[in-house]
């Protein structure tokens, strides 16, 4: 699976759709995206993942692709989730583009051409967003609009929509970004590790026609602890060390201060200083610990495959000055 | 028994893990081969002495002198069953396996039950029903269970049954270690595996009282706390500690600002508080918990790229 990523694509383009439960969406979906690519000239794949249904979702793939050899199926033992639905697709995708969108037929495959014709030399990832977007105002769109708000505000990557999957990727940036748990809302900020470069491109949205739609409002706090994880895996990850001890510092700061109140009170001879001595080891402690944290964490990476250099992004190819062994283009002469 | 229905299984490795608790191995697996020779046509065995056991050994040979394939393990010193269990796992070369324990614990005479529940999962696991101990057995056995069910939402029995009929292609990916074989049925559920429960009678023999340490009892909650980690938050650390030491956290700083506004706005003093104390350790311990999550967010990300979160059971067009 993994060394997929070293062969030279075969492919000009793989859509990957996760799917789960989707047996209305899955025939009219299939459809919807054929006919979209029927005009353009892309040798294409489409990889539906089935993220462990419990309906004829597996048995209409399996039709369909035993008719459609550029139909790829591949089916989990059980549910894990839509970001490991995705990691699977990108994983054994074969194309030089991917493109990801929803089973649902949320998505318009219409969109894809546009999206693909907008990767370039400057943008490796072109994320939708959904202009009218057809769901709840209250449950759904207030909520998202405040999330994207804030995911913007922390990772440092603006996106007006964070929950849009309709995207399109180079397969050289994408298969090198760590997916997993419940990142896929974060592919842009996860990207940016890589150094990816993004471009936005509205596209259109269709409400639900089948089936129930899989979010609710519960989901809030887990938005904000993956939030949290992110802005310490990108910016962080390479040196984790750095991140806890910039916590740290304030605290030993802290520490220090109410150090000198008691220092200052035993001077004077007067105050409790069982209390505020009690403070400052607690706040020393829990410097010491942070810093702790950071150093298991430099274990932790170092024989990591996560480590910066291995996912960083080279955006030309390597030019060689004066070098004694010509590289392979010259060396056919 | 009741049925003509006979199952022939090509090939079956049995897997025997002995720990101090053990009957005569002679005689056990005597009894275990008449129940299995012929419904299995190449059967071997793989026993595994977790220690130095000298009586099991002399056992062993005078069964592998009547004519019984047996290829016998000892450790160095004790490392556990689970340790046992995986060295027999890796040197068993047929595609299904059979894990035995080292006493009776079900009737030999119903091992056959399992071959034939095999043809349609991956694995097949023993309930001794309907069960022969002490009623505070019983009822401890039934708490526990309740618990892990609550804890982890899979309906298991019986883990403590070391009675196992597995397919190899689970060994391969289900990694042991420590004290978790206990919980196998559990972890290959949890790759995706079909696991299923079948009853099987409990061996009269094992019904006299047995009282256990409270050690023992103490393991068992470790046990649980142990599967809960690995069946809820291996992939997602933060999820646990954050929302605990998130809690902890902000009611700690709910406190904090309390008595500072006090001491500002009333002018209570602070110095003398205890409240003060405690609402400075809720927030440290907090912080604490949110720190180990994303230590563990860190090994995470660090392996994401080196093992996949998903298991597939079905590819098509793709290669």
């Amino acid at each position: 699976m993994g060394e997929t990523s070293l062969i030279e694509p075969a492919l000009d383009l793989s859509i990957i759709v996760p799917l789960f439960n989707e047996e209305e969406n899955v025939e009219l979906m299939f459809e919807a995206i054929v006919s979209a690519l029927i005009d353009t000239s892309y040798q294409y794949e489409i990889i539906f993942v089935d993220d462990g249904s419990r309906d004829r979702t597996a048995e209409l793939v399996r039709t369909l692709c035993a008719q459609n050899p550029q139909l790829a199926f591949i089916r989990f033992r059980r549910n894990y989730g839509q970001t490991p639905a995705m990691a699977a697709g990108i994983d054994h995708a074969r194309g030089k583009v991917l493109v990801t969108m929803d089973g649902d037929l949320q998505n318009d495959p219409r969109d894809i051409p546009d999206l693909v014709g907008e990767l370039d030399d400057n943008h490796d990832l072109v994320v939708g967003w959904r202009v009218n977007r057809q769901d709840r105002l209250i449950t759904r769109k207030i909520p998202s609009m405040i999330a994207n708000k804030l995911i913007g505000k922390v990772t440092g990557v603006p996106i007006r929509d964070n929950g849009c999957s309709l995207k399109a990727y180079k397969a050289s940036v994408i298969k090198k970004v760590p997916l997993y748990s419940e990142l896929h809302r974060f592919i842009p900020a996860m990207a940016s590790i890589t150094g990816a470069r993004v471009k936005q491109v509205p596209v259109r949205h269709h409400a639900r026609q089948f089936g129930e739609s899989k979010y609710g409002l519960g989901r809030i706090y887990r938005v904000l602890f993956d939030l949290l994880i992110v802005k310490t895996v990108t910016r962080f990850a390479s040196r984790p060390l750095a991140g806890f001890a910039l916590v740290a510092l304030p605290v030993l700061v802290l520490a220090l201060v109410v150090l000198g109140i008691i220092v200052g009170q035993a001077v004077s001879g007067d105050g409790p200083l069982v209390v505020w001595s009690a403070v400052f080891l607690q706040l020393m402690g829990l410097g010491v610990f942070l810093i702790t944290c950071g150093a298991i964490g430099e274990l932790v990476f170092r024989r990591s495959k996560a480590r910066v250099h291995e996912l960083a992004l080279l955006t030309s190819a390597s030019t060689t000055y004066g070098n004694p062994n010509p590289a392979s283009g010259a060396s056919n002469v | 028994m009741c049925d003509e229905k006979q199952t022939t299984i090509p090939a079956l490795t049995v897997v025997i893990p002995v720990t101090e608790r053990h009957d005569n191995l002679d005689e056990l697996i005597r009894e275990y081969h008449d129940a299995l020779s012929t419904s299995v046509e190449r059967l071997d065995y793989i026993v595994v002495l977790d220690g130095d056991y000298p009586n099991g050994r002399k056992e062993l040979e005078d069964a592998a002198q009547a004519g019984i394939s047996l290829e016998v393990y000892q450790m160095a010193r004790q490392f556990g069953e689970s340790n046992a269990l995986s060295i027999g796992f890796e040197k068993a070369d047929a595609d299904l396996v059979l894990t035995l324990p080292a006493y009776r614990q079900v009737e030999t005479d119903q091992l056959v039950k399992l071959l034939e529940a095999i043809e349609t999962c991956d694995m097949v696991v023993a309930r001794r029903w309907p069960r022969q101990d002490s009623l505070l057995n019983q009822w401890m056995t039934r708490i526990f269970h309740g618990v892990i069910r609550f804890i982890t939402k899979y309906d298991f029995r019986d883990l403590g049954c070391g009675v196992r009929l597995i397919r190899g292609r689970v060994l391969a990916e289900v990694n042991l270690y420590g004290d978790q074989h206990r919980f196998l049925p559990m972890l290959a559920a949890h790759r995706g595996f079909n696991v299923r429960e079948k009853s099987i009678n409990q061996s009269s023999r094992e019904s006299k009282v047995r009282v256990y340490a409270p050690t023992v009892y103490f393991r068992r909650l470790l046990d649980v706390i142990t599967v809960f980690f690995l069946t809820r938050f291996t992939k997602k650390p933060l999820r646990f500690f954050g929302i605990v030491g998130g809690s902890l956290f902000v009611i700690g700083g709910l406190a904090l600002a309390v008595v500072i506004i006090q001491r500002l706005v009333f002018g209570v003093n602070l110095g003398d508080r205890p409240a003060l104390v405690i609402a400075t350790l809720m927030v440290v311990l907090g912080a604490q918990l949110i720190a180990l999550g994303l230590v563990g967010e860190l090994v995470i990300f660090a392996h994401a790229r080196n093992d996949k979160e998903y298991t597939v059971a079905e590819r098509l067009n793709l290669d």
